[in-house]
C-alpha cells in the first residue's frame, strides 16, 4: 500500500523521470535534483524514493547500473531508456492538459 | 510488447529476487551514509516492503506461505488430515471412474476428425420408418453416384466366426470390410497393411485377416505376427496385419477380426438357409460409412443421396420401393438399426453420472462437517491471529489453502480409485456381451485429469470457503477471551454441523433404499419360477457352420450329436433347438390361420423355435393335447408340414375350440417358408420368455427339418446326483471326440445360463452398482456422525467434567449423546425416506417383483443407517464418560 508521499499519485516517478532526462544519476543524487529544483518547496521523505525507482524499473523506463559516485562510494546510477523518455513526455502533456484544463475551470468559473 | 518485457523482468526478479533484495539494501544503505540526518530517510523496513510490492509477486509469497503453514498444520492432525482426503478420494475417484467409462462408451470421438465421418442409410420412406442394411450391390451404386461428396465410402458387415487360436474354436465377432474402409481412419492399424481391391471382391475367397490389437496382444503381442496364419470357421487365414490400440472402427464393442467382403466367412448369412450371397441385391446386410470430401457440406450432399435413392428405386422397383437413402452420425453402439441418437447418449450419460454425483455430495458435506469442526478446535488460534492483525480475507485465504490442499490430494488419491472404479465396472459389463468383443481403452486423458482438479477446487471452494467465512467471523474474536460468549455459543456452528449431518444421512438413506430396491429385484429374478424344471439341465451350444458345414451337413452333424450324447452315462434326455427361454436373442413369427383373408392382422406375435424331438420332455413342459415330432420331420421336405403351438397362442387364434389338426401359415413369412401352411400336431403349455415381462408370451415351435439355423443348443437333462461340472467336462470331451472341428460355443447349466442372462444381469448389475454407492455413501455418513459427536464431546468436557464430578453415572451421560446423535439421524432418516419413496417412484419401470414403495427396503435402509450412526456416537460418548474431572474444569 503506498503511502501519503506528500505528492500527487503518480507524481513522484515523473519527478524522477525528469530528472533523469537531463543526466543519468543516482539515488542521493536523484533526492538532492528534486529538493533543489523544487526550491525545498517538495520535500519528499526521501527513502520513497526508492519503491518508486523500482517501479520504474518494472516497468523499464530506466536502467540501473553500478558506478563510483564521486564521494568513492559504491551506487547505483540510473539512466533513462527510450521508453521511459516516451513515458516522460506523455505523462508531461497529460500533466499539461490537466492543469491547463484546471486553469481554464478556474480562471472563467 | 511492452507488456512482454515486463513480465520477462517480473519473472527475472523472481530468479534473482535475492540479489535485486540485497542491491536495493546496498543501495539505500549508501544514501542513509550520505544524509546529514539519516532518520528523515524513512522507515527502511517498510520502504524495502513497497519497493518490493512494486514487482507485484505478493500474492505469490502469500501463496507460497499460507501452503507451508498449511501443510504443517495439516501434519500435525494426521488423523483429521487422513480422514479428509479419503472422504474427497472416494467421492472424486468414484466420480472420474464413472465418468472415464462413460466418456469412453458415449461421449468420446473414436476416431479423428469425427465431423467427416458419416454413416449412409437405407431409410424405409413409409409412415412406419425404420431403417435397413444396405446390398452389396446397391452400395456400389451409392459409391459411384457420390464420387463427388465422399472421399472414401466403404461398406462392411459384421458376423460372428468361430476363431481358434490353438486352444480350440471360440466365437468371436468379425467385420467384413471393403477394400477402402480402413482408409477412412487416420492412423486404423499399428502395423501390416489394409486389405487390396483383389482381396475385398466380392467371391474372391482370399483367406487374409486385421486382427484387433486386444486380440494381438492375447497372441503374445508378437512383433512377427504379420505372415502367420490363425484359423477362423476352420480355414487358415494370413495375418496381414494389428489395428491400432483401441481401434474400434466407427462402433463399440469393435469386432475382433476384419476380414475382406470376399471370403465366405465375411457374409454375415454365412449360417442362415439358405445361404444368401451378398452379390444380391436383396441381401441388405451391409453398413456403409463414409467420409466427406473436405469442399462437401453435409447438407449440400443430402439431395444427392435422396436422387440415387430414386433412381434405384426406378431401377429395382422390386427390391427398393419405398426406401431412400440419408446421412447421420454413424451409431455408436453396435447392434442398433438406426443412425446414433447423440441426445439418448448424452442422456444416458447423464444418468449414469447422478449416482456417483449423490456420493461426491456427501463427500463434500462430510468435508465442510470436517472442516468446521476442526476450525472450531483451533478457535483460539484463529482469535489470536486475529487480534495480532490477521485481516478476515487473510485469515479465511489461510484456511482455504488448506481446505485446497486437501482436495489436492483428496484429487491424487481419488486418481488411483477411479482406476479401480472404472475397472471393477468394466468387469461387471463385459459378461452381458454374448461374446469376447473389443472395447476401447479407458485412457487417462486430458478431460480426466481436467475433471479431476476441477472437481477438487470444487469441493475445495464450495465446501471450503463457507467453514472458513464462518469461523473467521467476529465470533471468532470474542474467543480470546477463552470462552464462548453468549452470541459465539448462538452463532456457534454445531447446529451448521448437524444440518450438514442430516443431509449425509438422508443422502445415505436414499442410495441405501435404491440399493434395496435393487438387491430385492435380482434376487426375485434369480429365484423367479421360469416355468420349467431347473435341476439337472445342461445346456451345450454348437455352431456346425463355423467349421465350413453346409445345411445338410449340419444337419447331419447336429442329430448325430443328440445319439451321441443320449449315450452318455448318467444322461437321461437330450433334445436339440435353437435359442432357449430367457436368452437375449430370439426369433419370432406372426402366426395366423392358414387361408384367413387378412392374414397380417389377423396374426398373433410368438416366439419362433425349431426344435428336435423330446425338446418339450426335456425342459419338462406339459403336453396338453396331441404329439410330439417324429423322426420323419426331423429331416427337410419328407412329410407334411407340421407345428407345435403353446396353449396361449392356440386359445387366441380359435377361442373356445381346439386347434389341434388345425392350419397355421406365417402372415411374416419370407423365402421358403411363404405360403406354407403347418398343420398343428401337438399343444404345450406356456412359458414365459422374458424374465424382465414376467406374463408368458405365446410360442410356436416347428420341427428342425423344416427350418434350419446353424447355431443350436443341445438340452440334456442328467440324472439326479450326476456332479454337474465332471460331466459338463465329459460333454466337452465327447463332442470333440464326435468332430473335431464342430466349435463348442457354450456348456453351461440352465440355471448358469439364467442367471448370465440378460434380464437377471440388468438387476444384478443395478443393485451391485447401487449397493457400492450406497456402502460408501453410509461410509462416509458414519464419518460424519462420528466427527460431529467427537466435536461437541470435546467441546464439553467441562460440563461433563462437572456432571461427573457431581456424581452422574456413566450411563446417563452416554444415553444424553446417544439420543441427541439420534435426533440428528432421526431427522435425517425422515427426509431420507421422503427422498426414497421419490426415487422408488422413478425407479418402479426399472424394478421387477419388486414395488417402488417396498416396506422391507423403507424399514431396512434407514435401520441401517440408525444402528451404524448409533455405533459412531457411542465411541464419542464413551469418551465423555473417561473425563476427568480436574481436567476438565480446567480445560476451558
Amino acid at each position: 500500500m503506498p503511502r501519503d508521499t506528500g505528492l500527487p499519485p503518480g507524481t513522484l516517478m515523473m519527478l524522477v523521470l525528469r530528472v533523469l532526462l537531463r543526466q543519468p544519476l543516482h539515488g542521493y543524487a536523484i533526492a538532492q535534483r528534486i529538493r533543489q529544483l523544487s526550491s525545498d518547496e517538495l520535500s519528499v521523505e526521501e527513502g520513497s524514493l526508492y519503491p518508486a525507482l523500482q517501479k520504474l524499473l518494472v516497468k523499464g523506463w530506466v536502467k540501473a547500473t553500478w558506478c563510483q559516485s564521486d564521494s568513492g562510494r559504491q551506487v547505483r546510477e540510473y539512466r533513462l531508456t527510450a521508453s521511459g523518455r516516451q513515458q516522460l513526455e506523455a505523462e508531461i502533456g497529460e500533466y499539461r492538459r490537466m492543469t491547463g484544463a484546471i486553469d481554464v475551470l478556474l480562471k472563467e468559473a | 510488447m511492452a507488456f512482454i518485457s515486463e513480465w520477462i523482468r517480473r519473472l527475472g526478479y523472481l530468479v534473482r529476487r535475492r540479489k535485486i533484495e540485497d542491491e536495493l539494501l546496498r543501495e539505500m544503505e549508501a544514501h542513509r551514509a550520505e544524509m546529514n540526518d539519516p532518520r528523515a530517510f524513512g522507515n527502511t523496513l517498510r520502504l524495502r516492503e513497497e519497493a518490493r510490492d512494486a514487482w507485484g509477486w505478493n500474492w505469490l509469497d502469500d501463496l507460497v506461505h499460507d501452503t507451508r503453514f498449511a501443510w504443517r498444520a495439516l501434519r500435525h492432525s494426521p488423523a483429521f488430515t487422513l480422514t479428509a482426503i479419503m472422504t474427497l478420494a472416494l467421492g472424486i475417484g468414484v466420480n472420474i471412474g464413472v465418468f472415464s467409462l462413460v466418456d469412453s462408451l458415449l461421449l468420446r470421438p473414436l476416431y479423428d476428425r469425427p465431423d467427416e465421418v458419416v454413416g449412409v442409410y437405407n431409410r424405409r420412406t413409409t409412415a412406419e420408418g425404420g431403417f435397413r442394411g444396405v446390398s452389396y450391390p446397391n452400395y456400389v451404386d451409392l459409391r459411384e453416384g457420390t464420387a463427388g461428396i465422399f472421399a472414401d465410402l466403404a461398406a462392411s458387415s459384421m458376423t460372428f466366426v468361430a476363431l481358434d487360436l490353438g486352444e480350440g474354436p471360440r466365437r468371436t465377432m468379425a467385420a467384413g470390410v471393403t477394400q477402402n474402409y480402413f482408409q477412412l481412419f487416420d492412423q486404423p492399424l499399428a502395423f501390416g497393411r489394409p486389405f487390396t481391391a483383389d482381396e475385398s471382391r466380392l467371391g474372391g475367397d482370399i483367406r487374409v485377416v486385421v486382427i484387433s490389437f486386444a486380440l494381438w496382444e492375447q497372441t503374445g503381442a508378437s512383433e512377427f505376427i504379420v505372415g502367420r496364419t490363425l484359423r477362423i470357421n476352420g480355414d487358415e487365414f494370413t495375418v496381414i496385419g494389428v489395428a491400432s490400440k483401441g481401434f474400434t472402427g466407427t462402433a463399440i464393442p469393435g469386432p475382433d477380426v476384419w476380414l475382406p467382403l470376399g471370403v465366405q466367412a465375411a457374409s454375415p448369412t454365412a449360417a442362415a438357409s439358405p445361404a444368401p450371397t451378398l452379390a444380391s441385391r436383396d441381401a441388405h446386410e451391409l453398413t456403409v460409412v463414409g467420409r466427406l470430401r473436405s469442399d462437401a457440406s453435409f447438407d449440400a450432399a443430402a439431395p444427392t443421396l435422396a436422387t440415387i435413392g430414386r433412381r434405384l428405386e426406378q431401377a429395382f422397383p422390386d427390391i427398393n420401393t419405398g426406401y431412400t437413402f440419408e446421412m447421420a452420425a454413424p451409431f455408436r453402439l453396435l447392434f442398433m438399426p438406426g443412425p446414433s441418437n447423440g441426445a439418448l447418449n448424452a442422456m444416458l450419460a447423464l444418468l449414469m453420472m447422478v449416482m456417483p454425483g449423490i456420493v461426491l455430495l456427501v463427500a463434500c458435506l462430510n468435508l465442510a462437517d470436517l472442516l468446521l469442526a476442526r476450525g472450531h478446535v483451533r478457535r483460539q488460534e484463529l482469535a489470536i491471529r486475529s487480534s495480532l492483525g490477521g485481516g478476515r480475507g487473510r485469515l479465511t485465504r489461510q484456511l482455504l489453502t488448506e481446505g485446497l490442499l486437501l482436495s489436492l490430494a483428496g484429487g491424487a488419491v481419488g486418481l488411483f480409485f477411479s482406476r479401480w472404479a472404472s475397472d471393477a465396472l468394466m468387469a461387471s459389463l463385459r459378461p452381458i456381451l454374448p461374446v469376447a468383443v473389443n472395447l476401447p481403452d479407458l485412457g487417462l486423458d486430458w478431460r480426466v485429469l481436467a475433471g479431476t482438479v476441477g472437481f477438487s477446487l470444487l469441493a475445495s471452494l464450495v465446501f471450503g470457503a463457507w467453514p472458513a467465512w464462518s469461523l473467521t467471523g467476529r465470533a471468532a474474536v470474542i474467543d480470546l477471551k477463552g470462552r464462548l460468549s453468549e452470541e459465539g455459543r448462538r452463532v456457534g456452528n454445531v447446529k451448521i454441523g448437524n444440518a450438514l449431518v442430516v443431509g449425509q444421512v438422508a443422502l445415505s438413506v436414499l442410495l441405501l433404499a435404491c440399493g434395496g430396491l435393487f438387491l430385492m429385484s435380482a434376487l426375485s429374478a434369480a429365484t423367479a419360477d421360469p416355468g420349467f424344471r431347473l435341476d439337472g439341465g445342461l445346456l451345450v451350444e454348437i455352431d456346425p457352420s463355423l467349421a465350413g458345414y453346409d445345411e445338410t451337413r449340419s444337419r447331419q452333424s447336429q442329430l448325430a450329436l443328440v445319439d451321441r450324447l443320449r449315450a452318455v452315462p448318467g444322461v437321461e434326455a437330450v433334445s436339440i433347438g435353437s435359442g432357449f427361454p430367457f436368452s437375449s436373442f430370439g426369433d419370432s413369427r406372426s402366426v395366423a390361420p392358414a387361408g384367413a383373408t387378412d392374414a397380417r392382422s389377423n396374426s398373433v406375435d410368438s416366439v419362433f423355435i425349431t426344435v428336435g424331438r423330446d425338446y418339450l420332455r426335456v425342459l419338462g413342459v406339459p403336453m396338453i393335447a396331441g404329439r410330439d415330432f417324429v423322426e420323419a420331420e426331423l429331416t427337410p421336405g419328407s412329410s407334411e408340414p407340421v407345428a407345435i403351438v403353446d396353449d396361449m397362442l392356440a386359445q387366441q387364434l380359435w377361442p373356445g375350440e381346439s386347434a389341434l389338426g388345425r392350419l397355421i401359415q406365417f402372415a411374416d413369412a419370407e423365402g421358403s417358408e411363404a405360403g406354407r401352411s403347418m398343420r398343428v400336431v401337438g399343444i404345450v403349455a406356456t412359458l414365459k420368455h422374458s424374465l424382465s415381462n414376467p406374463r408368458p408370451f405365446p410360442h410356436v415351435y416347428v420341427p428342425l427339418g423344416q427350418h434350419y439355423e446353424s447355431v443350436m443348443a443341445l438340452r440334456l437333462r442328467v440324472a439326479n446326483g450326476t456332479p454337474t461340472s465332471e460331466m459338463m467336462a465329459t460333454l466337452r470331451r465327447v463332442i470333440v471326440q464326435h468332430d473335431v472341428r464342430v466349435p463348442v460355443l457354450r456348456v453351461q447349466t440352465w440355471r448358469d445360463h439364467l442367471d448370465e442372462g440378460l434380464d437377471v444381469w440388468v438387476y444384478r448389475a443395478g443393485a451391485r452398482v447401487f449397493s457400492t454407492f450406497a456402502a460408501i455413501a453410509l461410509l462416509l455418513a458414519v464419518i460424519g456422525v462420528y466427527g460431529v459427536k467427537s466435536y461437541v464431546v470435546s467441546r464439553r468436557t467441562r460440563e461433563f467434567g462437572i456432571r461427573i464430578a457431581t456424581g452422574a453415572q456413566p450411563r446417563a451421560l452416554i444415553w444424553q449423546v446417544l439420543s441427541e446423535g439420534g435426533r440428528i439421524t432421526a431427522i435425517g432418516v425422515g427426509i431420507g425416506l421422503v427422498l426414497a419413496l421419490a426415487a422408488g417412484q422413478l425407479l418402479q419401470g426399472f424394478l421387477y417383483g419388486v414395488r417402488g414403495f417396498e416396506p422391507v427396503v423403507l424399514v431396512t435402509a434407514p435401520l441401517i443407517l440408525i444402528v451404524s450412526s448409533l455405533l459412531a456416537s457411542y465411541v464419542p460418548a464413551l469418551r465423555a464418560t473417561r473425563v476427568d474431572p480436574t481436567v476438565a474444569l480446567r480445560s476451558e
